[in-house]
């Protein structure tokens, strides 16, 4: 039993860790080792393909998070509010919404965005004024964005109800009856006390936006984001270039979610 | 419920009634959690809720705070209805069962909490001026920037009670307050409370199961049971005076004696117990004759003896209790029930050994003639 449960936990690991051995190989060759060297690193982050990849990933992660935290805790806060079924109906969807797998939200979002594109394209251009050339909606930044912020925001909303449910529902009520108005209530008590589950699933959101290639490789349109540029290279053979991608992006989420998992921790110890 | 002339449905003459609830019911889906509560509370007033849980005493307070509105009747604060008003909008503060102090913020900061809503805004010195003294009040004078977890039990009671009296409310609610405490500081708090309502002068409503609690602190006790009251009345009328078996097994300890009405003429009525036994009592309720009753006396109105007539009875256990002597005995056909022996009488009878065979007696005016719910 005990050599069973080591052996999954080396095939889980050791790939990652062979990528990270790698990614320091002095040599150009991915599996021979020929000594200690950081010049992939610099080598990665002096590609201009890499850093325009990375500056894409980096928006879109930060701008999807930021949605998804937004509209995640205005979703949790009022389904914190409502009772019975229709609490029931919302809960359902939203856990359904985390496990759907990433290709059909990928090809639900581009067939979906496409139809609609190709709807309102002619319309918009039939209301523009002549003389300027009418813009055109298609695939990239923005439908990255919004379908990484639909399937983030079901994650927030989970960790925000989380928090939500576990605070003492007499803490709002004193604030109700020290003369607070709901709006100030909700700033000065819920928001202070749900704020680490916020930040955590920021986070989150952020390192699964990150790392994301699924959906990105349907939406993206001519955008290109570093999973999907590591894919694309790869096609070419394996580098320790790669490699150093591959670790450098392993050790930011890796933080994220450490910092998550801490956040989580702390804010409901202070709850009690 | 409106007998004997001592339920109280009003308020003691004199004082002016700050808060009111006029036939006021409260339904959670079928449950009826209040039914048709009539009650007025003078300014100044000391009252509290008694009752076991599920008696609908949290929800009263709760429907005064203005957490839940009435599904009938109306709740009347200063002489208006407050049926549907929020409870931000009420000049009432409430001190919660586990105090819901802010955990993110300090005790000044909690205290001050009420000050800060106030619009206009107060000037920050003003309510740092005032947190000072509430402060001093509650005797937590230098605690201002500490945490809520680094105060003990006590201490965080005390700044809630500082967070609520701060805003000088009309009504301060209470909601069993002390049920956190150990024993030692349960009665300083009771203490204290008291000590402080009469300094504030402010209203003080309260919540609780403790019946000591209740008649310690009280001017006036709300008695409930299933969602009604039972019996409103202060301590002193509670105890002498119950209206029912219920009250006067919740307030106090008395002994119990199940039988019928068979002559009622006079001041006194005759009863005729279950076992054959015929004794006098007071009725304490409009009861007529042949109805179901019980007669109840306090252990301390009855006397034990060596030779005399009464009841005979067979010594069980004695508990000696420094001023008095506490004896459970038991008759044959009565069963078990306690009388409370003082020390002096004591003296004078001599003492009674458990086994011994002895006589009880009471005053005919001492048995309570009682309702058997």
């Amino acid at each position: 039993m005990r050599l069973y449960t080591i052996c999954v936990y080396l095939f889980l690991y050791i790939p990652i860790g062979v990528i990270a051995l790698f990614s320091f190989n002095a040599g150009r060759h991915a599996s021979q080792l020929q000594g200690f060297s950081t010049k992939w690193y610099g080598k990665a982050l002096n590609n201009p393909f890499v850093m325009d990849a990375l500056e894409t990933s980096l928006m879109v992660a930060f701008a999807s998070a930021l949605c998804a935290s937004v509209f995640g805790t205005m979703a949790a806060v009022a389904l914190q509010g409502i009772k019975g079924p229709v609490r029931a109906v919302f809960d359902l969807l939203i856990y359904v919404a985390v496990m759907i797998p990433g290709i059909v939200i990928g090809i639900a979002t581009l067939i979906g965005l496409v139809t609609v594109f190709d709807q309102l394209n002619p319309l918009i251009a039939a209301i523009w004024p002549g003389g300027f050339e009418p813009p055109k909606l298609r695939m990239g930044m923005g439908s990255l964005i919004a379908a990484h912020t639909m399937f983030l925001m079901a994650l927030v909303v989970i960790i925000v109800r989380a928090r939500l449910a576990g605070m003492d529902r007499a803490l709002t009520e004193a604030s109700s009856d020290l003369y607070a108005t709901p709006m100030g209530t909700f700033r000065q008590v819920t928001l202070p006390m749900i704020f680490p589950a916020i930040l955590a699933g920021f986070l989150l959101s952020f390192t699964f936006s990150f790392d994301d290639f699924i959906i990105a490789f349907f939406v993206a349109g001519s955008e290109t984001t570093l999973p999907i540029y590591v894919f694309s290279s790869i096609r070419r053979g394996v580098t320790p270039e790669i490699n150093a991608i591959g670790t450098m992006v392993l050790g930011v989420s890796l933080l994220m979610l450490i910092t998550a998992q801490l956040l989580l921790q702390r804010g409901g110890k202070k709850s009690r | 419920m409106e007998n004997g002339g001592y339920v109280g449905g009003t308020n003691p003459a004199g004082k002016k009634v700050i808060a009111e609830l006029r036939g006021v019911s409260k339904r959670f889906g079928d449950v009826l959690a209040a039914s048709e509560l009539n009650l007025s509370i003078g300014e100044g007033e000391f009252l509290s809720f008694l009752g076991p849980s599920g008696c609908g005493k949290t929800t009263a307070l709760r429907m005064l705070a203005g957490f839940e509105a009435p599904s009938e009747g109306d709740v009347l604060l200063d002489g208006e209805v407050v049926n549907t008003l929020d409870a931000h909008h009420r000049p009432v503060n409430m001190v919660f069962q586990q105090y819901a102090l802010f955990p993110h913020m300090t005790v000044a900061q909690n205290i001050g909490y009420g000050l800060r809503q106030r619009r206009p805004r107060l000037p920050r010195a003003q309510i740092a001026e005032k947190v000072g003294k509430a402060l001093d009040v509650v005797q937590l004078g230098g605690f201002e920037s500490r945490r809520i977890w680094e105060m003990s039990g006590g201490q965080q009671q005390r700044v809630a009670l500082a967070r609520a009296i701060i805003n000088e409310p009309k009504l301060l609610l209470l909601d069993e307050p002390m049920a956190a405490l150990d024993r030692k500081l349960r009665k300083e708090m009771q203490i204290e409370l008291q000590d402080l309502q009469r300094q504030l002068g402010i209203t003080f409503v309260l919540v609780t199961h403790d019946q000591e609690e209740a008649l310690s602190m009280s001017d006036r006790i709300c008695i409930m049971r299933d969602g009604r009251i039972v019996q409103i009345g202060s301590p002193q009328q509670l105890y002498d005076r119950p209206n029912s078996r219920y009250v006067a097994d919740f307030v106090g300890t008395s002994n119990f004696f199940d039988g019928k009405i068979s002559d009622r003429s006079g001041e006194l009525a005759t009863v005729a117990l279950d076992n054959g036994m015929s004794v006098q009592g007071k009725p304490g309720a409009d009861l007529s004759v042949g109805q179901e009753v019980c007669i109840s006396v306090r252990p301390e109105q009855m006397k034990l003896h060596h030779r005399h007539a009464g009841v005979d009875v067979e010594v069980h256990n004695r508990i000696f209790l420094g001023e008095h002597t506490e004896y459970l005995v038991s008759h044959e056909t009565l069963g078990d029930f306690l009388v409370l022996s003082p020390r002096q009488s004591e003296l004078a009878e001599g003492p009674f050994n458990v086994g011994d065979k002895a006589t009880v007696t009471w005053e005919p005016s001492a048995a309570l003639i009682l309702d058997r719910n």
